[in-house]
């Protein structure tokens, strides 16, 4: 048995500031991945992260401001403070640990300026800054000599009396399993982009923490809010940064028309994402697309530019559709990017009881995508999500490492969870093939979220997915994995993922079901009206016995009342 | 249409683990990466192949591996263009490392080796409030180098570390000089004096593999190549590999041209007995088969030109530094 | 056919053998040439090591020589052939790099414009004089003779420097020239791996172990002789062969040729010329399986 004070679980930019927090705070940290760290999805982020750096006359409630607007008045409000008010200090912690921002002139940070804000206080390392910054964590990270377990796979949280002690882990190379203690614990294990297919999120983004801790009982909220992003690929959905808009490029439909110029005409393509995935996916749906996509044109930007601040765009576009984007338009449409909400928690990542408090498994934390705090709240502006991993990363290590002080080891009993978990993987070895497959349920899934709860939502659709994942939830049941192996079996890993992906899913169809009216991401056309007088709320979906159980929060409103939304 | 990858399998849990090829055909979309025929054979033939992959945009690193003999991202390389010409397309797993199963690496050694280049940034004095100030277009050089994503294809494809495992290779080298040549980092003296040592930037051959298979264009070997530049300016020259290159030039700059003798003789310093000797048995062998370069060394034409234009360049690059 | 000779600094200092090959071939196959006999050393990718400008520079007033004859410019040596073929590509790509080194140049009245085409040997013989046209050449065909193609690194990477995407032919040169002579080429995993040569002095046993390896692979799989048409591959791996099969505790004897040589064998020039006897790993055996005597 392996033992700590803090286990950190995934190793992306949440996770790695948790963990450097929780050391440079004096814990023994355990941190565990499934993924090397520097594999993580947090190197997808390309295009910066946003802070406003009060010394250059930014203020930070600017940033605050064009936050809630952006999030459609359902982020609470407290917690958008604190993350924008931190931001600055953040971005200058990660500069000295070493990343390479882009500079002005002078040497200074540079910025561009991303969608749905005002300033330029987008920070940025050509387009690959979450790589650039993920990299430096991990950097600091070895130096730290904090302990990482590379390749784990986390297949059961430890909750026993109402506390989380920890997890049992396979390491996958050897397949062996064992437990490992600790006195809090953080989850930090991204998204669930995967639960759609296509997704902008990279294959190992399964939902996995958040449906351990749905499994545990831990409420998730806002899981109806999930982000289509405007510029990703037909196919394959790979994203297309937003910087590329934010470096100019314009959005056009099959006349060569900006059609942002007619429905955002004061921030075109720069409106908030959900406003500009909602006006491509009209155009095409109204017949103005390209053979389904809208067309992203970066020629007028000029080769320079795009080789200097573009480089994986023009490196996706040659490599991945053989479109040389100094030359030609690039076909895009809107690709399923993030989900905004997640596990509840509190500005010092605690997760949150049904109630509202911080009462349930009270040395439970979560930070990053996979928690819901909730800065994002219908909508998430660009370049939010990486400032959001590293300001509540930090902000949960802190805070589990500080309770962790006052607290004597817990007590798990090594032998049982590690027969419980072993029955379990073994269960799943001994099914006998059937005819279906973890990659045909999988595919099945998200195919029809797409479907019905993608850009436009209505009832009659969600509730056919509601149905399906019902159904896929018992073929799950009883689907087989080829590969009977210890040694980095893979089809074992997809397979328990999968049942990740099945929780996950059937709290986002709840929740969108559960919410009529329109508001950021959740465009329903059976209720297109935002709707402050019943909605202004986040919907919590909690487990029970008895099965999926729905709550209510109010939304944190501190100096922002709610307005019309315009761009 | 079809397409028929032949895949190095491993599975370390046979009862006589041995590597082995499998054939597979696959319907495949004119579109398709190797990687996305890779998931399909996945998905739909064969569970038990295993790999690594994640982002399939060539940023996450994981699916580095040996395609038609080459190493590469399978992410990013297009299926129709390997099939081209060939009865199959050759899928392996990433050279110069343990295989763990099928495609998978261990990426162990990997690691280590980066870790000893101390990758982190190592400023001196008080930290600043705000920000290190530094030259944009410093900042900008180093993105290159940055942009590295640790996938591994040049390690894989490294002639040295193919007959020398201890070389530290392109991919740590590179780290390295991604520190060195921030001017935020102050430890260069340090960094440069440790890779200045055996199994570091003098032992690359300057092959070009690593160049020719990073898929993100680091060029790893031009960044040991600066290394070298660095550290002999830095006043590391007490090796064979910085006199060697000190020699060289001066020797062309002398003549225009080589002389092979005068280039040994400078590069181990006339009074290392021991080398000398050590190159006699081949000397010897060469003078009495008259394979030998002339001992009386003749410069070319107008050697006069070269040793000017050595004179300007220098100078012009003086001028540029002020 | 007329070409810019570049013999290059070995051809005629450590490989005495080839540059005399060179020419008689060249003579046989009727390619006139004019020696740039006033053109200094490439650099090697060592003086680009220091100094990538002064390298880049020596290597444009070579070009602006050649393209002052209007023709050109043919090399004998791998490593030549990738330092300038580099070269030429930064200063085609870059008008402003251009024009600052023909600032350079200017004193001795030299200009590059940017213009001129460099191709080794065996890229002319494959690509210009054809592969067709040599066959009637052969009178001593190398029927029944193993011929493991050694290539050299700088003759093939970075590719997208060597125009291997508009001549994919480059990729199998080797392979094809030594079947039009005759004999069967073996295919082996080394014949683009690094021969060691630079670092022969810096770690020497590490720039044997890859004679070693190469050369044994070869020679396992067959072949009775290995062809280069790099210079410095054939310094080590002809030169420090002995000290190869010492370290691997086994004979290797795998004779090394320079590609002129081979085609000079199998076009039948005299073995004089070609300087056969000058190597280290003996040709004997080998010119008797031929049939004709040393």
């Amino acid at each position: 048995m392996l033992e700590c004070d803090v286990l950190v679980i995934g190793a992306g930019l949440a996770g790695m500031r948790a963990a450097l927090a929780a050391h440079t705070n004096g814990a023994k940290v355990i941190m565990v991945s499934k993924v090397h760290p520097v594999r993580s999805h947090s190197n997808a982020a390309q295009g910066g992260i946003n802070a406003a750096l009060t010394d250059r006359g930014d203020s930070w409630e600017d940033h605050a401001f064009d936050t809630v607007k952006g999030s459609d008045y359902l982020g609470d409000q407290d917690a958008i403070e604190v993350m924008c008010s931190e931001a600055g200090r953040e971005i200058i912690q990660m500069e000295h640990w070493g990343v390479i921002f882009s500079r002005d002139e002078e040497g200074h940070l540079g910025t561009r300026t991303f969608g749905g804000q005002r300033r330029a206080r987008t920070f940025f390392v050509a387009d690959m800054t979450g790589q650039a910054i993920l990299h430096v964590m991990y950097e600091q990270l070895m130096k730290s000599g904090v302990q990482s377990l590379e390749e784990w796979f986390v297949t059961d949280l430890i909750v026993a009396d109402g506390e989380c002690r920890g997890c049992v882990a396979m390491e996958i190379r050897s397949g062996t399993l064992q437990v490992i203690r600790a006195k809090t614990v953080v989850l930090a294990t991204g998204g669930l982009g995967r639960v759609f297919e296509p997704s902008t999120n990279a294959l190992i983004c399964t939902g996995d923490g958040i449906a351990l801790a749905y499994k545990a009982g831990v409420p998730l909220m806002d899981m109806e809010m999930v982000q289509f992003h405007p510029t990703t690929l037909k196919g394959s959905g790979v994203l297309i940064t937003e910087g590329a808009r934010a470096e100019g490029g314009y959005l056009l439909n099959k006349d060569g028309d900006r059609f942002m110029l007619k429905y955002a005409p004061s921030m075109k393509e720069l409106a908030s994402r959900d406003v500009v995935s909602r006006c491509e996916q009209t155009e095409i749906n109204e017949g103005r697309g390209v053979d389904g996509c809208v067309l992203l044109d970066l020629r007028h930007l000029g080769e320079k530019t795009i080789k200097e601040r573009l480089i994986q765009i023009y490196e996706i576009g040659r490599d991945l559709t053989g479109i040389d984007i100094t030359k030609e338009p690039i076909p895009i449409r809107p690709g399923m990017h993030y989900q905004m909400g997640g596990i509840k928690t509190d500005v010092d990542g605690r997760a949150w009881d049904v109630k509202g408090q911080w009462g349930g498994i009270r040395n439970l934390f979560a930070a990053g995508e996979c928690a819901c705090v909730s800065v994002h709240g219908g909508n998430r502006l660009g370049a939010n999500s990486l400032l959001d991993t590293v300001v509540f990363g930090r902000r949960s290590g802190e805070a589990a490492s500080q309770m962790a002080k006052d607290m004597k080891p817990t007590e798990v009993s090594e032998e049982k969870w590690l027969k419980s978990s072993e029955d379990k993987l073994r269960s799943l070895l001994a099914r006998e093939a059937n005819g279906d497959s973890v990659a045909k349920i999988r595919w099945d899934l998200g195919t029809s979220m797409v479907e019905h709860l993608g850009v436009f939502r209505e009832e009659e659709g969600m509730l056919a997915t509601k149905a399906k994942v019902e159904d896929l939830k018992r073929r799950y049941e009883k689907v087989a994995v080829q590969d009977k192996g210890k040694m980095f079996n893979t089809a074992l890993i997809f397979g328990i993922e999968l049942g990740y992906m099945l929780d996950c899913a059937e709290t986002v169809v709840l929740g969108a079901i559960e919410r009529k009216e329109s508001r950021g991401a959740h465009h329903r056309l059976d209720y297109p009206q935002r709707d402050d007088g019943n909605w202004m709320k986040h919907i919590l979906v909690h487990e029970t016995p008895e099965g999926p159980r729905l709550s209510y929060q109010p939304v944190t409103v501190t100096r922002w009342q709610p307005q019309e939304r315009k761009y | 249409m079809e397409a028929i990858l032949k895949v190095k399998r491993f599975n370390p849990e046979a009862a006589k683990p041995e590597p082995y090829w499998q054939e597979y055909r696959v319907e495949v979309e004119p579109h398709f990466t190797v990687l996305d025929a890779l998931i399909k054979i996945r998905e739909e033939k064969d569970e038990t192949l295993s790999l690594r992959c994640s982002c399939r945009s060539a940023i996450c690193g994981s699916c580095a591996m040996r395609i038609n003999g080459h190493a590469t991202l399978a992410c990013k390389t297009k299926l129709s263009e390997m099939a081209r010409g060939r009865p199959a397309v050759t899928v392996e797993p990433a050279g110069n490392m343990p295989t763990i199963k099928d495609l998978v690496a261990d990426m162990t050694p990997f690691w280590s080796k980066v870790m000893a280049v101390e990758p982190w940034l190592q400023p001196r004095g008080p930290e600043p409030q705000g920000e290190y100030l530094a030259p944009a277009d410093a900042m900008q050089h180093l993105v290159g180098v940055m942009a590295c994503i640790m996938c591994g294809a040049c390690v894989s494809d490294c002639t040295v570390l193919e007959i020398d495992p201890n070389f530290l290779g392109p991919a740590a080298l590179a780290k390295a000089y991604r520190f060195v040549g921030d001017p935020r980092d102050q430890a260069d003296a340090e960094r440069l004096q440790a890779l200045s040592r055996y199994s570091g930037i003098w032992d690359c051959t300057r092959c070009n593999e690593c160049v020719q298979a990073c898929p993100k264009g680091i060029a790893p070997m031009d960044r040991i190549m600066a290394l070298r530049d660095r550290a002999m300016d830095a006043g590391f020259r007490n090796n064979t590999g910085s006199r060697h290159t000190e020699a060289f030039e001066e020797i062309v700059e002398h003549s225009g041209r080589l002389d092979e003798l005068r280039l040994a003789i400078k590069t181990f310093g006339m009074m290392n007995v021991p080398a000398m000797l050590g190159l006699a048995p081949v000397g010897l062998r060469a003078l009495m088969r008259g394979k030998m370069p002339p001992i009386f060394h003749k410069p070319i034409p107008n050697a006069q030109a070269v040793q000017k234009l050595f004179k300007k360049v220098e100078e012009a690059q003086k001028g540029d530094r002020k | 056919m007329k070409f810019a000779f570049y013999p290059g600094c070995v051809s005629r200092g450590g490989c005495p053998e080839l540059y005399p090959s060179a020419k008689a071939v060249c003579q046989k196959l009727g390619l006139d040439l004019v020696e740039l006999t006033g053109a200094s050393c490439t650099g090697a990718g060592i003086l680009q090591e220091k100094n990538l400008l002064l390298g880049d520079t020596l290597n444009a007033r070579t070009f602006a020589m050649a393209e002052k004859l209007g023709l050109p410019i043919m090399t004998i040596c791998s490593t030549c052939q990738g330092v300038m073929s580099q070269a030429n590509k930064r200063l085609q790509d870059d008008a402003q790099y251009k024009a600052k080194i023909n600032g350079f140049l200017a004193e001795e009245g030299l200009e590059y414009k940017g213009n001129v085409v460099i191709k080794h040997l065996l890229w002319i013989i494959v690509e210009d004089y054809g592969i067709e046209r040599l066959k009637p050449l052969v009178v001593q065909p190398l029927t029944g003779m193993k011929i493991a193609p050694f290539y050299g690194c700088y003759i093939v990477r970075p590719s997208w420097a060597l125009g291997f995407d508009e001549n994919g032919g480059r990729q199998t040169s080797l392979e094809r020239v030594i079947e039009a002579l005759g004999a069967e080429a073996v295919d082996f995993s080394g014949k683009t791996r690094c021969c060691g040569f630079p670092i022969l002095t810096i770690n020497e046993r590490n720039s044997v172990s890859m004679v070693a390896k190469h050369t044994i692979e070869a020679k396992d799989l067959g072949a009775d002789v290995m062809v280069t048409p790099c210079p410095l591959c054939h310094l080590n791996l002809d030169g420090y062969q002995p000290k190869a099969a010492a370290m691997s505790h086994r004979e290797i004897d795998l004779p090394i040729l320079h590609l002129p040589q081979m085609i000079a064998l199998a076009l039948g020039v005299d073995h004089k010329t070609t300087g056969l006897s000058r190597h280290i790993v003996s040709l004997k055996r080998l010119v008797e399986k031929v049939g004709v005597r040393a």
